[in-house]
């Protein structure tokens, strides 16, 4: 009995701190129409400020509280919308996704070069060491204090919003932000005030969760996760169901630990958040299907035609084979990394740019790939790469499924979810990997041929991603493209013309895995082994941030994006050594902060340079009538029903 | 059918048939339901009360699509174009689609084909749609609906965005698909255009319905010129959503 009662205080402390997190996030996406990702970031970049201020530096609690709360997170949170959000109101949801993502590994990477991850932090509890008897069971005063702020904060929004100009402001602007403007409230100031806001909230929960965790950066960071699933509870609008969901998750959490048996805690522990975010994501209503929603389109890159494709296709052959002449050592390394990073953000040119369903959890499936290709038909083979382009489509395909009635941000959550639940139920079980957690994976000889040399290696690695891309323009010129680029240009159009967009997601999401897988077998090629942490969440988010700095929407993009992170090692060895070690999390991570001004990313901004070379090239003629699109997934049957035509011929005259 | 949005009843008990064969007209003042009532009828939103049939069939708890495949097609009066494709692409991935669900196959080039010349947008056919002007869009859109060859077609406020000319094209081609034997259920602040091709009009006010018949009893109408007066007075500080695309 006592010990229930234990763990129901426990589970009640942790679970305040979820609801603050998550009712942050609701503030902060109900008034700026923003899921602030970097939501779990501000709080642990405020957790380390508020350690060095108090401990380090040795300030008063109450100080550094002060600064903290007072003025450093609300400072942060409207230089946040200021410079950033402001600009994301009518982008696509995965544009909003990728700049909050960006904030989120910038805000890793310098807090790891402010407080070196290697050196151990411990934040003390509040009241360190006092706790008093409730109904005979021991709490202590922090936890105390985790419920009473909650209380606290509850009650300060639910006055904010009822009963202050501005809360009622930021209740109009969520319904409709046309029609408040007309009432006299200034959006922009409106959403501002709402980001220092979420920051300060998420400030709070920060330094209430540290002592309780170790003070890790990525640990803290992703805690947020939690907050994640009790901010879908209140469907990312009510705050009092927020609240309960956060109580709920903090109960289920501590009684699962007590129940379930001691060996499979510590395995089912990390991935208890995920767990949740999972279920509560599956049982949220379908959305509707949206008319009329402002969303400013920018002009898409042109698709490159069949010639032109073939064209850039030789000429990267070409190139490959002088290039692999003259580069040598690491040099080669990286110019082979950055072909097969390039051949992974090709599938998410499909996945992304074309059809607009964001993932991120690509790297899994490239893990996928990998695995196949160690495990299957000796390591290095033809059918090892048949068997990763199967294996991660089918797991791609029933990734998606649950996921396919969600849109946008939830399709987001859903797979950064999926992601985070098979590094640690999957890739981090000795079963996969092997003991020591490493995959030798071979480099694969093709029809008797070996690609062992670097050089060789290289050479193939370039004609698969020409024949890749090749594949992928011609899909998007047919008649599978059209259809999926329609879907992400208005989904509603499409369900009233009689699509059905489930079994178009299903597709192009198995194809995109599948791809993934393919580049995985090179990926774990080039490398020798692969082990489990390479293929985490927090590297897909840099995978879908880099491509998307340089272009998602187009092979280009794609090519330049994998090229500039094959050089990153390189780059690291140039800068100091405390920014090198991090420079992955901030290169993507300030990158994608550009990602707010063009969509398109960098390589759009050189049309004008394609544009002279196809009129060099003579490649500018009609480009219509192409014969060599692919059609996919449709039965060719060309009954021409002439009749049905010259009906419709008839015209007014 | 009845919608209510929280404290707001934005349809309040209509009854609409739109019949084959002729141009149905749905008019009203700003703000009257008139673009709840399509999104309830293509199953964009779901009614708080009633249920919609096409033809015998009650489609109330059909999804979107399934109800397109009766043979239902419709333009947004937020557009809602493919704006990365271009208008021929835009009409040709609706015949595509179409394809993949009719039974009765067409060749989806020859439709395109046909419907460009048919709207008027073969000069055009080849420039992206995210580019054009709103009204020019808006017939891309009537085109797509086209190239699903549909048998009731929902068109809101299709003729804003035209001048004079072109909307006596567009009620010519609306004529024209009426006596093909087609349903067009017309939302439109043209009266002058409504006042020529539509046989039967609904009026809408506040979410009821005010008045319902032929042209000429509508005109005459005192409930109707009382709403559309009212609503003159608030439509000088009404604002018209943004509708550019770019
Ligand atoms: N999703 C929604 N949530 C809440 N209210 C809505 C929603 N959609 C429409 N409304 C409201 O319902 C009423 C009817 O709107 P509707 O768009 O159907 O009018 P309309 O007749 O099409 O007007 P217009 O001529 O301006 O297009 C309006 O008061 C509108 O503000
Ligand atoms: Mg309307």
């Amino acid at each position: 009995m006592n010990d229930v009662m234990q763990y129901a205080i426990v589970g009640l402390a942790t679970g305040c701190i979820y609801a603050l997190t998550a009712s942050g996030l609701v503030v902060t996406y109900t008034t700026s129409g923003i899921f602030n990702f970097a939501h779990g970031a501000i709080g642990m970049v405020m957790a380390f400020t508020y350690w060095e201020l108090t401990v380090d530096r040795g300030l008063p609690e109450w100080l550094g509280l002060i600064i903290v709360l007072g003025v450093l997170a609300p400072a942060l949170g409207f230089l946040l919308e200021r410079l950033l959000m402001r600009r994301l109101h009518g982008a696509t949801v995965s544009t909003q996704l990728v700049v909050t993502l960006g904030v989120l590994l910038a805000l890793i990477g310098l807090a790891s070069i402010r407080w070196s991850p290697t050196e151990p932090r411990v934040l003390p509890q509040f009241f360190e060491g006092h706790q008093v008897g409730i109904l005979g069971v021991n709490v202590t005063y922090h936890q105390l204090v985790m419920v009473g702020v909650a209380i606290l904060v509850a009650a300060f929004l639910r006055l904010l919003f009822y009963r202050t100009r501005l809360g009622i402001a930021m209740r109009a602007v969520v319904d409709d932000p046309e029609l408040a403007s007309l009432n006299g409230a200034d959006p922009d100031r409106v959403s501002a005030a709402s980001w220092a806001i979420g920051a300060q909230l998420a400030a709070l929960a920060g330094i209430l969760l540290a002592p309780l965790v170790t003070l890790d950066i990525i640990l803290l960071t992703l805690l947020v996760i939690n907050g994640y699933a009790a901010a879908m509870v209140g469907r990312l609008r009510s705050l009092p169901l927020t609240f309960a969901g956060g109580l709920a998750l903090g109960l289920a959490e501590a009684y699962t630990i007590k129940f379930l048996p001691t060996d499979m805690v510590s395995k089912v522990r990390p991935a208890l958040p995920i767990i949740f975010l999972y279920v509560v994501l599956l049982i949220l209503p379908q959305a509707r299907l949206r008319a009329g929603r402002l969303v400013t389109t920018r002009r898409v890159p042109k698709v490159a035609s069949g010639r032109e494709s073939l064209l850039g296709s030789g000429a990267l052959i070409l190139v490959a084979l002088v290039a692999a002449q003259f580069l040598s050592g690491s040099w080669l390394t990286v110019a082979s990394a950055g072909m097969v990073w390039a051949l992974i953000m090709l599938s998410l040119v499909l996945l992304v740019g074309y059809a607009g369903q964001v993932s991120l959890a690509q790297m899994t499936f490239v893990g996928l790939g990998a695995f196949a290709m160690g495990k299957f038909f000796g390591g290095g083979s033809l059918l090892g790469i048949v068997a990763a382009a199967l294996i991660a489509g089918t797991v791609g395909a029933i990734a998606a499924l649950p996921a396919l009635r969600l849109t946008g941000l939830y399709l987001g959550l859903s797979t950064l979810a999926f992601a985070q639940a098979m590094t640690v139920m999957f890739f981090k079980d000795e079963r996969v990997f092997g003991y020591g957690g490493r995959l030798a994976v071979n480099r694969p000889s093709i029809l008797g041929m070996s690609f062992e040399s670097d050089k060789s290696f290289f050479v193939l690695v370039c004609v698969v991603f020409a024949l890749a891309a090749m594949g992928v323009l011609a899909l998007r010129r047919g008649r599978f493209g059209r259809k999926i680029v329609a879907m992400k240009d208005s989904p509603a159009a499409c369900a009233t013309l009689g699509l059905n967009l489930t079994f178009t997601k299903l597709s192009v999401f198995a194809l995109s895995s599948a791809l993934a897988g393919v580049a995985g077998c090179f990926y774990g090629a080039l490398r020798g082994q692969v082990g489990s942490n390479d293929f985490e969440m927090l590297n897909s988010l840099v995978v879908l941030l880099l491509v998307t700095i340089s272009g998602i929407n187009t092979v280009t993009g794609a090519l330049a994006g994998g090229l500039t992170f094959g050089m990153f090692p390189k780059v690291q060895g140039w800068l100091p050594e405390a920014i090198g070690r991090n420079f992955s999390y901030l290169g993507a991570g300030l990158g994608a902060l550009g990602v707010a001004r063009n969509p398109n990313g960098w390589t759009s901004d050189l049309s004008p340079i394609g544009d002279a070379i196809r009129k060099v090239l003579h490649l500018d003629r009609g480009d219509h009538d192409d014969p060599t699109s692919i059609d996919l997934l449709e039965s060719s049957d060309e009954t021409q029903s002439g009749e049905e035509v010259r009906e419709l011929a008839r015209t007014s005259s | 059918m009845s919608v209510r949005f929280g404290g707001l009843l934005a349809v309040d008990g209509v009854h609409l048939e739109a019949e084959a064969g002729r141009v149905t007209g749905l008019i009203g003042p700003n703000g009257a339901g008139k673009t709840t009532l399509f999104n309830v009828i293509t199953g964009l939103q779901a009614p708080t009360e009633g249920r919609i049939f096409i033809g015998d069939e009650d489609v109330t708890n059909l999804k979107p699509h399934k109800r397109a495949r009766l043979r239902m097609a419709r333009t947004f009066q937020r557009l809602e174009v493919f704006g990365s494709l271009t208008a021929r692409e835009n009409i040709m991935v609706a015949a595509e689609i179409c394809n993949g669900w009719s039974r009765d196959r067409v060749d989806p080039k020859q439709v395109t084909t046909a419907v460009l010349e048919r709207v008027g947008l073969r000069a055009v056919a080849d420039d992206p749609v995210d580019a054009m002007p709103t009204g020019t869009a808006r017939l891309v859109e009537l085109g797509r609906a086209l190239a699903t060859r549909p048998q009731l077609l929902l068109l809101d406020e299709p003729g804003s965005g035209l001048d004079h000319n072109e909307s006596d094209v567009l009620g010519d081609l609306l004529l024209d698909l009426a006596g093909e034997g087609m349903a067009v259920l017309l939302v439109e602040h043209d009266v002058e255009l409504v006042m020529r091709v539509c046989e039967d009009i609904f009026v809408l006010d506040f979410g009821r319905l005010i008045a319902q018949g032929p042209p000429a009893d509508i005109q005459a109408n005192e409930a109707v010129q009382a709403a559309y007066l009212g609503a003159e007075n608030e439509e000088l500080v009404e604002h018209e959503p943004e509708e550019a695309l770019a």
